[in-house]
């Protein structure tokens, strides 16, 4: 994902902002990383460049 | 919302798509879509930051469409606009739909699952889409209008079966002849 889309996402729950870790990053494109809502303290991570926002109780459930 | 593999978001020039699918997305992505993993119910966008919303026969696969219908109204900026595609409820393509369970359910080797929505909702969820139907589009001017939409403005299209149809068929005002609506309405 690009950083730009920080400007746009929110907590699906609290719809709090939200801190960015970048664990990798390339080309200007995050790969892994994890976003944290500064709100509910939730966190989201980020998987081969696509921010994971499924609420927690649905992430599991849509597992892959 | 709904972006799946951006089939319709990419050629519209719609920048970031929405969809739980993950296997979806990553097609939507490689056609240039900015993709972001969540459901409709829930979007994880703050208020207002996009002039326009599109979804594209997603609307019988929400679970909670009021809730859904509310989230787009909340990320648009006010003045900005929802368009959504649906197959009409009360034409030959939803009654045909509908009598193959298998496009909505993704059950294996079902005629049109390429086109549907397998695996959106994971496989213990067969049960949610066999509830699923399609919505009249009064039905969908009602949850339109609930969630703070106005000034709704219908077109529709496909007035044969798919397989008879020989050339594009050009959309017309309204609603009632053709199998596919499309409606776009204005967020208070």
């Amino acid at each position: 994902m690009k950083r730009d889309l920080m400007e746009i996402l929110a907590c699906p729950v609290c719809k709090g902002d939200l801190d960015l870790a970048v664990f990798e990053e390339k080309d200007e494109e995050i790969l892994t990383g994890k976003l944290c809502c500064r709100g509910c303290g939730e966190s989201y991570p980020i998987e081969d460049g696509i921010p994971n926002m499924l609420p927690p109780e649905l992430r599991e459930e849509m597992a892959r | 919302m709904g972006v799946g593999t951006g089939r319709f978001a990419a050629p519209l020039g719609i920048s970031v798509g929405l969809d739980p699918s993950l296997p979806m997305m990553e097609v939507a992505r490689g056609r240039g879509v900015l993709c972001v993993r969540g459901v409709a119910e829930r979007l994880p966008f703050r208020d207002g930051p996009f002039d326009l919303l599109l979804m594209v026969t997603v609307d019988f696969l929400l679970r909670d469409k009021a809730a859904a219908f509310r989230e787009a109204a909340r990320v648009l900026a006010p003045g900005g606009s929802i368009v959504v595609g649906f197959i009409d409820r009360d034409s030959p393509l939803a009654r045909r739909y509908e009598g193959e369970k298998g496009w909505v359910e993704g059950k294996k080797g079902k005629k049109g699952e390429k086109e549907g929505r397998k695996g959106m909702r994971g496989k213990d969820q067969a049960g949610f889409y066999g509830d699923a139907r399609f919505l009249s589009p009064e039905e969908m001017a009602a949850l339109l209008e609930g969630a703070g939409f106005w000034e709704l403005a219908f077109a529709q299209t496909l007035f044969s079966q798919p397989e008879e149809m020989t050339s594009l068929q050009p959309p017309i005002p309204g609603y009632g002849r053709g199998s596919f609506v499309v409606v776009r309405g204005e967020r208070l």
